[in-house]
């Protein structure tokens, strides 16, 4: 007989191998199994399936074999335990550390992204609509753009000296090439038929730029401000690390030193949380700015 | 990108050359301006310095001990990230559960990681080493899953119609399938790497006073710390990037060279 | 052998195939109640309005989906999941994008028989052979996205009897195509299919298509189906003598039966667009 009659039907999930939740899903979206018997899930496992409980059930997971380990390697300096780190997270929060930290690393990172926006988002148009300009700028950019920001702190710290002057450069530099490059491809890639239409409408030069090329890349611009913001959230931890007296990055290498290790990663939970709200206020920033263009994600 | 004719073959050259060109050129004759006894780096000093540093070896070994750094870390995060990317894009549960230990992961920046290792590691390569695999991991990761889960159904399920075995799918659609989304998370990842060693050699030279780290971010420390050699520090930081461009051209080729039917 | 003509290469008893919405958990039938009996070799289209359930049977045959209720034999015994005696040819080809002519029609062979593989000439040679069949010469080395519609589907076509299976489960595969290429690869199916051939060494065949003189052209029984839910409103012979020619279009036996269907479709077909 053929071999097909040995072939199994995926029956219900079969955590046993790795390869069967592929074709699980695969068979599950082909046609739907009733499960065994049919029978409906219960009000509980429906529950437990929810987006968010399945999140909190994964943090309770994380955490306590995280106090496992801290417990098993009992060296707390090296790994402090949860409970250790979150007493430690309220008492910085108290003492207003957690709070003046992060805000003097999100203002040095707003001021940096407007800088970088207000000199690259022009020159971007500049490049993107005048072929002479991007034909003379364009090699400076290539140049300049593996250049990573942080490989400039050693000589920004030899000019600027350990400040606040310091974390900006280095942030404006890395900011800078994310949004001039997306502007110029967010102003190529405008649809010239829709220059063309609202040319043949009667629509002068300027009223062409204002109505039709600047709405038309502000999706592109918007995902490299994103994209920059990125880029600027990784180095600015390097850049206070290194070189500020003050933010985050400093902070958390300076109770490294003293090796007060629940602050350190007390530190390192403010980070993210900080770093996860940053991008979701920019999101709503992008929403808010170009409603027309949902979907434009990044990759 | 189209270009209108040029006027002659030469202008895109010089078009090329000559932005470049005037900067290094008012770069120098600012320098000369300044006193003698002037640390500013100069395009002729770092000529000079580049011909010294190369000479001596010194360079080319701190350069390959850092790009040694990072191709390791780098394998790390192949293993870690195509592999863990390769579950998630495959299970929903797993993705489900996972998602968000990774996305509170995610937005700590690999530097921030830098004290929790020296901290664990010391200052010696394996605190460098987690970095860069750290940093080249979420890359890996996030690319693998989007690639595995946007797998054309039509195409397993044309696989298991031929009778190819469950296990063998994986190798033979799901990973070429996904191919093109994983390269891309290799090529960002490879970039973000490189930014990391650096950061993680200069961060350990500047917090361990010299420290035991090496590579071409300590070189760049030393010279701003202990030597004061400006021009040192601008030849690293064009090899740096030299290094950079070449990472990603190597990339793209290795690409085309694997996917030949995209092109 | 020749008990085999007289059993039924492939029963459906009383399949039926519903669908759970997620989320909602709304239920919806696809498909109610079919019953059919294929025998070995016969050429089967089914044609039916869209939303009929027809790519749900087709599915169902191929052990892509289970049906809700009812059975599937083939040959006596069960179909438990997909498998490489039922080759499936989809719509849209399902080609590998990642792989050439050739390695596209080898897939199979390499991979889909563990335990038994084929020494690596044999593959060589059966590949060769169905490449010469389907007229892909010389173009062995290209991948998918060089080819133009027609040649994909030959492709897709070589890659589904170099697998040998015993049913050739067709879905639309001359739908995405122009009305000239696709009168030509009707013609090229059939002689493929072995209409030539005497009638026992014949594929069991099941086409679906909505194109109504593309049945008729095509099959020995035309199964037409209806809508919400999908069933089996009628099954028609076709007795129109094989070989079929391009002339057989123009003979009234073939409008008649053309018409016939049409009028078992159309209300439905008209409801469909209003």
């Amino acid at each position: 007989m053929s071999s097909a009659a040995e072939r199994q039907h995926a029956g219900p999930p079969q955590p046993s191998s790795l390869q069967t939740p592929v074709l699980q899903r695969e068979l599950d979206a082909t046609h739907t199994w009733q499960g065994p018997g049919g029978a409906k899930p219960s009000q509980i496992t429906r529950w437990m399936s929810k987006r968010g409980v399945i999140a909190i059930r994964s943090f309770v997971i994380f955490i306590a074999l995280w106090w496992l380990l801290a417990l098993w390697v009992n060296r707390p300096v090296q790994l402090p335990s949860p409970l250790r780190v979150a007493i430690a997270l309220g008492g910085l929060i108290a003492a207003g550390e957690v709070s003046e930290n992060a805000l003097i690393s999100v203002s040095r990172l707003g001021i940096s992204l407007v800088i970088a926006a207000v000199l690259a988002i022009p020159l971007g148009f500049l490049m993107g609509l005048r072929r002479e300009a991007e034909a003379i700028i364009d090699p400076v950019v290539e140049l300049l753009r593996p250049i990573s920001g942080i490989a400039w702190i050693p000589l920004a710290l030899f000019i600027f000296g350990v400040g606040d002057i310091l974390p900006l450069f280095i942030l404006v530099y890395v900011a800078f090439f994310q949004i001039l490059l997306n502007t110029i491809a967010g102003v190529r890639n405008v649809d010239q038929r829709l220059i063309a239409a609202a040319r043949t409408m009667g629509v002068g030069r300027w009223a062409v730029l204002r109505y039709v090329i600047i709405p038309a890349a502000l999706p592109t611009v918007m995902v490299g401000i994103r994209l920059a913001f990125a880029a600027a959230w990784a180095a600015i931890i390097a850049a206070e690390l290194i070189g500020a007296p003050s933010g985050l990055g400093f902070a958390i290498e300076w109770y490294r030193e003293l090796l007060m290790s629940p602050k350190v990663f007390a530190f390192l939970v403010v980070i993210g949380i900080v770093g996860y709200f940053a991008d979701l206020a920019l999101r709503a920033l992008q929403r808010w700015l170009t409603p027309w263009a949902q979907g434009t994600e990044l990759a | 990108m189209i270009r209108p004719a040029p006027e002659s073959r030469w202008t895109p050259v010089i078009n090329a050359v000559l932005l470049p060109a005037v900067l290094v050129i008012a770069w120098q004759i600012w320098a000369v301006t300044l006193p003698a006894d002037t640390r500013a780096p100069a395009p002729v000093g770092v000529v000079a310095a580049f011909f010294h540093l190369a000479g001596s070896g010194g360079l080319f070994s701190a350069t390959l001990q850092s790009l040694g750094r990072v191709l390791l870390g780098f394998a790390f995060a192949v293993v870690f990230g195509v592999g863990l990317g390769l579950l998630m894009g495959s299970s929903r549960s797993v993705k489900d559960n996972l998602d968000p230990i990774i996305e509170s992961f995610r937005p700590i920046a690999p530097m921030a990681v830098l004290p929790i290792a020296i901290l664990l590691l010391g200052t010696g390569t394996p605190a460098a080493l987690s970095i860069v695999a750290y940093a080249a991991f979420f890359p890996l990761l996030i690319n693998t899953v989007h690639g595995v889960s946007r797998v054309d159904r039509k195409l397993v399920q044309a696989a298991m119609t031929m009778g190819v075995p469950r296990p063998r799918i994986l190798a033979t659609v799901i990973l070429p399938a996904a191919l093109p989304s994983i390269m891309l998370g290799a090529r960002v990842a490879m970039g973000v790497a490189w930014t990391a060693i650096i950061a993680a050699e200069l961060a350990v030279g500047a917090k361990s006073g010299g420290g035991t780290s090496g590579g071409i971010g300590q070189m760049m420390f030393v010279f701003y710390a202990y030597s004061i050699d400006l021009n040192g520090i601008v030849v690293c930081m064009i090899v740096i990037g030299v290094v950079a461009l070449l990472i990603d051209r190597f990339f793209r080729a290795t690409e085309r060279w694997l996917m030949p039917w995209r092109y | 052998m020749a008990t085999t003509n007289r059993a039924p290469k492939l029963k459906l008893s009383n399949v039926s195939k519903e669908f759970t919405a997620p989320g909602t958990g709304q239920r919806t039938v696809a498909v109610a109640d079919v019953s059919l009996e294929i025998q070995s070799g016969e050429f089967i289209c089914v044609v039916g309005p869209s939303g009929c359930g027809k790519s749900t049977v087709l599915n169902m045959v191929a052990g892509l989906a289970e049906p809700s209720s009812g059975t599937i034999e083939k040959d006596g015994v069960p179909i438990t999941g997909p498998g490489a005696d039922r080759g499936v040819m989809f719509q849209d080809y399902a080609l590998f994008p990642w792989l050439n002519v050739r390695d596209n029609i080898g897939f199979g062979l390499r991979h889909g028989t563990p335990g038994k593989e084929l020494s690596r000439s044999t593959r060589e040679e059966r590949v060769g052979h169905y490449i010469e069949l389907v007229g892909l010469a010389g173009s062995e080395n290209k991948y998918p996205h060089q080819l133009s519609g027609g040649m994909r589907q030959r492709v897709a076509l070589a890659r589904l009897l170099a697998n040998g299976p015993d049913i050739l489960l067709l879905d639309e595969p001359l739908g995405a195509l122009d009305a000239q290429t696709r009168l030509i690869l009707q013609v090229e199916l059939l002689r493929i299919w072995g209409e030539t051939a005497p009638a026992e060494q014949r594929k069991t065949a099941i086409f679906i298509t909505h194109d109504i003189e593309e049945t008729v052209f095509l099959a020995d029984r035309v199964v037409v189906m209806s809508t919400h839910p999908g069933r089996v409103k009628a099954v028609l012979p076709v007795d129109l003598p094989r070989p079929r020619e391009e002339t057989i279009r123009a003979e009234p036996r073939f409008g008649h039966l053309a018409e016939e269907i049409w009028g078992l479709i159309r209300d439905e077909a008209y409801r469909a667009i209003a």
